[in-house]
């Protein structure tokens, strides 16, 4: 028999010992080790995909926060620019204004004095113009041209008025006949009979009765003047000169409140009088 | 010489005998338990591998996974009877190179007890997994008729598990011995080259068919199944 059965129960015994110390010695802690390598591996890898989560998170923030500067900064350069647009638009209107300002000042200083002296000017003009036609017609008045005045004296005589001619009478009747003739030159003799022969008529009053004086007033510039106490009946240049002065000065001044400027040769233009 | 190492007796005391087959027996139970303590008191679950825990390793999951290939099982439960089966069939016959040492395996007893203790494993796997009767009636199948053989079944795989181990072991060893006498130098050694290959083949196939008969026997559980093929 090549069985032992003493043997066999040996080997099972021996066998089943043999497992028991296996399993004790080898397999236990061998697997263990791979169990717990393998929970590590995993725990690493588990750790691992949480901190790329993580860093992938932080990338993310730092990408957003990094972009938010970004913005940040060009809303600010833009913001400044704008600033900088305005404030350079301000200072250049205010610039501007200033100029103007002074501008306008200045014109209307220059204005004002521009007028003040054109008005000077026309006022002096207009005062030569009567100065020269008075010395003009001065030098040219002389013992003809007073015969002339005379008769033009003469002539506004006769053609007195009804009214003026009743005031004549009234006033030679209050001063007793008593009448002043004054002329620029000595009267002629003729002259002044024909004066009282033509008054006597126009009066009602006989030639001897009237008391005719004749006067010299150089002042009169060619002209007569006839004095009845309060009566005057007169023709002189003087008087014209007078009026025309008057209305040069007058029309001056509306032109310098009207701020024109060609009246001023008008009016030089206008100074000859009309005998 | 002698072809059964159950009949070298190296010490005998009454009916207490120690026979060249346990001897060995022991020595490779020592060699193993030391060996696997020498490598598992330090085993790093971390970082760098010491190359014995990697080769222990590597042994520890092949057998699991073919365990979970053949079975489709979860292995847990079998790995310390089919790898330990495994690993001193392996470890005897390759031990074989060694001049003077008798492998265990060539004997008969050797492979009857371990051919037993499949023979015992099977119904105690089975019933643990799915209960006495549900076992049982695995033995009435397909009919009731068909128990005896069924039984017959069971006992002559169990013979056949013996004796295909003892065979291959026995005969490699009387080859060698034959080749010996007739060609001393060189052919002795190729044969033995293929000792070593047929002695691994063996304890692949020991192990393999103790885990078919194991897995058939519990086959009901389906879904543990399903998890092992994870």
């Amino acid at each position: 028999m090549i069985i032992d059965w003493y043997t066999v129960i040996f080997q099972i015994i021996n066998f089943m010992i043999l497992v028991f110390l296996l399993r004790r010695f080898l397999y236990g802690p061998v697997i263990r080790a791979m169990d717990e390598r393998e929970q590590k591996i995993v725990q690493r890898e588990e750790d691992a995909a949480e901190k790329k989560d993580e860093a992938e998170q932080e990338a993310r923030s730092y990408r957003r926060k990094t972009e938010e500067l970004a913005e940040r900064e060009k809303e600010m350069f833009e913001k400044a620019r704008a600033e900088a647009e305005k404030e350079k638009r301000e200072l250049l209107d205010q610039a501007r204004e200033e100029v103007d300002e002074s501008r306008r000042r200045w014109k209307d200083s220059f204005e004002r004095e521009k007028k003040t002296f054109i008005a000077e000017l026309r006022r002096r003009i207009g005062r030569q113009a009567l100065v020269v036609a008075r010395r003009c017609l001065q030098d040219l008045a002389d013992a003809r041209l007073e015969e002339l005045t005379w008769n033009l004296f003469l002539k506004k005589l006769a053609n007195l008025p009804d009214q003026e001619l009743a005031e004549l009478k009234k006033a030679l009747q209050a001063e007793g006949n008593n009448i002043t003739i004054r002329s620029a030159f000595q009267a002629g003799s003729g002259q002044v009979e024909e004066l009282k022969k033509n008054l006597g008529e126009l009066v009602s009053v006989p030639q001897g009765e009237l008391n005719l004086q004749t006067a010299t007033d150089p002042g009169l510039i060619c002209g007569l003047e006839l004095d009845a106490g309060g009566y005057r009946v007169a023709w002189n240049i003087d008087s014209y000169l007078e009026d025309l002065e008057e209305q040069v000065l007058q029309e001056l001044e509306q032109d310098i409140s009207g701020g024109e400027e060609s009246q001023a040769e008008e009016v030089s233009g206008d100074g000859q009088p009309e005998a | 010489m002698t072809i059964n190492p159950d009949e070298i007796i190296l010490f005998e005391w009454g009916w207490f005998k120690i026979n060249s087959t346990i001897a060995f027996t022991w020595l490779v139970i020592f060699l193993l338990t030391f060996g696997s303590w020498l490598v598992t008191r330090r085993l790093s679950s971390a970082g760098k591998l010491s190359r014995w825990q990697n080769l222990l390793e590597v042994l520890v999951n092949g057998i699991k996974v073919q365990i979970r290939e053949v079975s489709r099982q979860e292995p847990g439960p079998y790995l310390p009877f089919v790898g330990t089966l495994f690993i001193f069939i392996a470890t005897a016959n390759v031990l074989a190179i060694v001049p003077g040492y008798v492998p265990p395996t060539g004997s008969l007893s050797t492979t009857a007890a371990l051919a037993i203790c499949v023979f015992i494993a099977v119904p105690v796997f089975g019933i643990a997994s799915q209960g006495v009767l549900s076992y049982l009636k695995q033995y009435l199948q397909p009919t009731f008729f068909m128990l005896p053989f069924n039984l017959i079944g069971e006992l002559s795989r169990t013979l056949a598990l013996a004796v295909r181990l003892y065979g291959n072991m026995m005969s490699g060893t009387i080859i060698v011995a034959i080749l010996l006498t007739i060609t001393p130098l060189v052919f002795p050694v190729i044969m033995q080259a293929l000792g070593l290959l047929t002695g691994l083949i063996q304890a692949y196939i020991f192990a393999i068919l103790a885990m078919v008969y194991i897995a058939s026997a519990s086959r009901a559980h389906e879904e543990i199944a399903k998890k092992g093929e994870e």
